[in-house]
């Protein structure tokens, strides 16, 4: 039972980065400067996220309900001693999916407002990829306390300090990436492919340095990553094998390979959320006073088994109409 | 929280009934070939799409913030009614899965099952605003587990979804949405008409919009009688909030206006007419009716809160289903007058106003209780100190949104009226 949610949780984790993060990707890429393409790459923009993003969106609310029904006490330490990451990731949320509609279905199309909301939807959309990785470095700090007597300890500590900051960077450059990847496949305009592809080299680059500097960020903490890596050589084997796979994927990028480079894109990034996983399961925060396990927090049976049944029958109904959307709008482009 | 939800529930009730008005619409449209009816279903679809993001944002505001303002409550009660959370949560998947089809697929499908999926983005929707009132009534009627006054034993997420205000409550609320929603799209509509501004389009557009919101306007007053009586049954303090009605006795009157005067327990300047509460709340004229006198003054709600906003919800009511039978009389006749119109013009943000009242009923009359009878509300809050702060940062937020999605609407029945026209 509890098996079957943290498969859930994971792999709605899984696919809310890839499909949901490439989303914020692209707004990030609206931030940076674009000159006479910037138009052109709005439309793209637009055609791409337009008929999903509603539905990339819903994963992290399955996240959210699975963690409410299914493991109460989790969900509850986490809202409270990351209130205001989460606020802020709340706040980003509701001003991206704000903008990026209004953008899309403001009747009078003027160059002005246009502009606004082009801003607002990439600001929101890279504020809320960093707190997303801050929230998520916070988890395992071993510093979320839920006796602390203090305002500071209670709600600051737990999610202040340099690595979160930096776990922050390195998710935004993901998505980045991911988005850069994705987007060359969504068009068939040379000029806009070599962009996606020339900032797509930009993100890996980026991303290269925030990992080294997660890493170096990490030797401050409780439990330094280098550490943790020593410990488990399968964690040294999932970073090395999504770093392998950038040479292929390169040289697919550079043949417009679209299924190929989407195809590996997407495993680099479960490789780096596997490893995440394996570093901290069964494990879902680390508390100052120890670790707090799905296993330990998890409900009462019978609502396990009502939750299973939900997301089984939900599944069923989601999965295929899911694939519908994607034939409909992803495999018969022009 | 109580904010957000009074914002969200606006925005849900919009996006749960404007997808029926749109599927009309664009059915007469392939039905008739009119083109007419494909303009109203391209504006309508607009606003739909504007709605629907704007509410799938504010809910997912709405589900942190269970957890951000209430871990208290969410602690126990997660595990027991995150129930019909879950297929909510299920029916919005299908919701956003089914807006992308609709939205982009025009072209792209058989026109048919392009149909088909805009239908399925009003039934996933509405079927989604039954859970979750399902939710909200089990903080009135908890049920489904066993309380020994700190933890909860024997959980039964399915009896604590089904409890016992689960199906008045829905009932009551997925009409009000409809009649709500009918009454100020046929209003909106009615304004255009009334103004000479492409009349056929607009008398059509009232038309649709009205066939559900007269209808449901109609029926309301049956439901909310029986939202009553299950009141009197499981929360009498609640029903005797509501009523004013402080002395326990037989032949109880019903008042229309009137204010509770709490330290005299008296009614002041509300016309009596007796044995009418026995009557609605027990269905005899001489049955005995619980008064807030039995219950300790400690454990009375804001009785003038709830009686005045009760009394506003039930004047509303009653008079738009006044207006719903008359809409229905001039449809037959064939023409309508121009005060009627005028009066659907009145009434667009009224029904609006009639749901947020039926919520401080519910959820004022249900106070000092978070969870009815279990838990009391200054035991759920958040321990985080400067709530002030996250309320204004809602607060802001919220009306950025508000003033902007109704600037873009006016924006958007400008340029449909213009290109109608032209
Ligand atoms: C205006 C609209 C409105 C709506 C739609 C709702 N409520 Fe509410 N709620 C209030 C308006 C309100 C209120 C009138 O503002 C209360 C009553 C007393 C108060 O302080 O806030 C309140 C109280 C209140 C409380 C206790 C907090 C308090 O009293 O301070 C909780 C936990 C909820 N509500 C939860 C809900 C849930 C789960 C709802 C629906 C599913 C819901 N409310 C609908
Ligand atoms: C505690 C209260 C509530 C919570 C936690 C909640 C949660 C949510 C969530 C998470 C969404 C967005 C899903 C998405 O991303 O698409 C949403 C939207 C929606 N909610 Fe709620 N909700 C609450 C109260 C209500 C109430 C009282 C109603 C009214 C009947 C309602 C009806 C809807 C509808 C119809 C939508 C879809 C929005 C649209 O179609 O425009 N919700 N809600
Ligand atoms: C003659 C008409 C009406 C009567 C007798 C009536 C009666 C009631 C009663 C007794 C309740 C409390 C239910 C509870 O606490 O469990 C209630 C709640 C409510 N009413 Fe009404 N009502 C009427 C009209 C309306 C109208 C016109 C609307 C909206 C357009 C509306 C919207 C609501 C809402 C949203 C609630 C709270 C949600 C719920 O608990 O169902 N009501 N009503």
């Amino acid at each position: 039972m509890i098996e079957t949610l943290i498969l859930f949780i994971g792999a709605s984790l899984l696919l809310y980065v890839v499909l949901g993060g490439s989303d914020y990707g692209a707004g990030i890429l609206e931030l940076l400067p674009a000159g006479k393409q910037r138009e052109a790459q709005k439309h793209v923009i637009n055609d791409a996220m337009g008929p999903v993003w509603e539905a990339n969106h819903m994963w992290l609310i399955l996240v959210v309900v699975i963690l409410f029904m299914g493991f109460p006490p989790i969900f509850t330490t986490l809202m409270t001693a990351l209130h205001f990451p989460m606020l802020a990731l709340l706040a980003g949320i509701v001003v991206r999916g704000a903008a990026f509609t209004f953008r899309h279905y403001d009747a009078v199309q003027e160059a002005r407002t246009q502009r606004i909301y082009t801003w607002l939807f990439g600001l929101s959309s890279l504020w809320t990829a960093l707190w997303l990785g801050i929230i998520v470095a916070s988890l395992n700090r071993g510093i979320i306390d839920p006796t602390a007597g203090n305002f500071w300890s209670a709600y600051v500590a737990p999610w202040w300090g340099l690595y979160p900051l930096t776990v922050g960077v390195f998710v935004a450059t993901i998505f980045l990436f991911l988005a850069c990847v994705y987007l060359i496949g969504e068009t068939t305009d040379a000029a806009l492919q070599r962009r996606f592809a020339r900032h797509a080299a930009t993100a890996n680059a980026l991303l290269i340095i925030a990992g080294a500097g997660v890493f170096a960020a990490s030797l401050g903490e409780r439990r330094s990553l280098p550490q943790e890596f020593l410990h488990d050589p399968r964690l040294i084997a999932t970073i090395a094998l999504a770093t392998v796979l950038l040479v292929p994927l390169w040289r697919f990028i550079n043949r417009r390979k679209r299924t190929a480079t989407r195809v590996i894109a997407a495993s680099q990034a479960t490789l780096i959320l596997a490893g995440w996983y394996l570093l901290y399961a069964p494990n879902a925060l680390i508390t100052a006073s120890g670790p707090l396990s799905f296993y330990t927090a998890a409900a009462p049976p019978a609502t396990l088994r009502q939750l299973v049944l939900a997301l089984l029958i939900g599944s069923a109904f989601i999965f295929p109409s899911l694939l519908y959307l994607l034939r409909v709008f992803k495999l018969h482009r022009r | 929280m109580a904010f957000s939800l009074g914002f969200h529930i606006i925005f849900a009730a919009i996006g749960m009934v404007m997808p029926f008005f749109m599927c009309t619409a664009h059915w007469l449209y392939l039905k008739k070939g009119d083109e007419r009816y494909l303009a109203l279903t391209r504006m309508w679809m607009k606003g739909v799409a504007i709605f629907f993001a704007v509410g799938a944002v504010s809910g997912t505001v709405l589900s942190f913030e269970l957890g951000l303002l209430w871990p208290g409550f969410m602690r126990h009660a997660g595990a027991i009614i995150g129930m019909p959370f879950s297929w909510e949560g299920t029916a919005f998947f299908l919701e956003a899965i089914a807006i992308g089809l609709f939205l982009y697929g025009w072209k792209r499908m058989n026109r048919w099952v392009h149909w088909t999926t805009g239908l399925v983005v009003g039934i996933s929707g509405f079927v989604s605003g039954i859970f979750v009132v399902a939710a909200n009534a089990w903080m009135n009627s908890p049920a489904g587990f066993t309380w020994d006054g700190r933890a909860a034993y024997g959980v039964d997420p399915v009896r604590a979804m089904f409890n016992d205000a689960w199906l008045h409550q829905s009932l009551h609320m997925q009409l009000g949405a409809l009649q709500a929603v009918g009454f100020a799209v046929g209003g909106i509509h009615g304004f255009l008409y009334l103004r000479g501004r492409s009349p056929e389009l607009n008398l059509k557009a009232l038309k649709i919009a009205m066939a559900f919101g007269a209808a449901a306007a109609i029926v309301q007053p049956f439901a909310g009688h029986f939202a009553g009586q299950k009141v009197a049954q499981l929360q009498p303090a609640k029903l005797a909030a509501m009523e004013g009605h402080f002395e326990t006795g037989p032949r109880a009157p019903l008042y229309i206006g009137g204010i509770p005067n709490v330290e005299k327990r008296t009614m002041e300047w509300g016309i009596p007419l007796p044995g009418m509460l026995s009557f609605v709340a027990h269905d005899d004229v001489n049955a005995v009716v619980t008064g807030l006198d039995k219950f300790p003054r400690s454990d009375w709600p804001p009785v003038v809160i709830v009686h005045v906003a009760f009394q506003i919800m039930v004047g509303l009511g009653t008079a738009m289903a006044l207006l719903g039978v008359l809409y229905f009389w001039f449809l037959k006749r064939g023409d309508f007058p121009r005060w009627f119109l005028w009066a659907l013009v009145i009434f667009i943000p009224l029904g609006a106003v009639a749901i947020e009242a039926g919520w401080v009923v519910t959820e004022v009359g249900r106070q000092p209780w978070i969870i009815y009878g279990i838990m009391r509300t200054k035991d759920a809050v958040t321990p985080v100190p400067g709530m002030v702060y996250h309320f204004y940062l809602f607060l802001a937020l919220y009306l950025a949104l508000a003033a902007a999605s109704v600037w873009l609407l006016r924006r958007q029945i400008e340029i449909a009226q213009k290109t109608s026209e032209g």
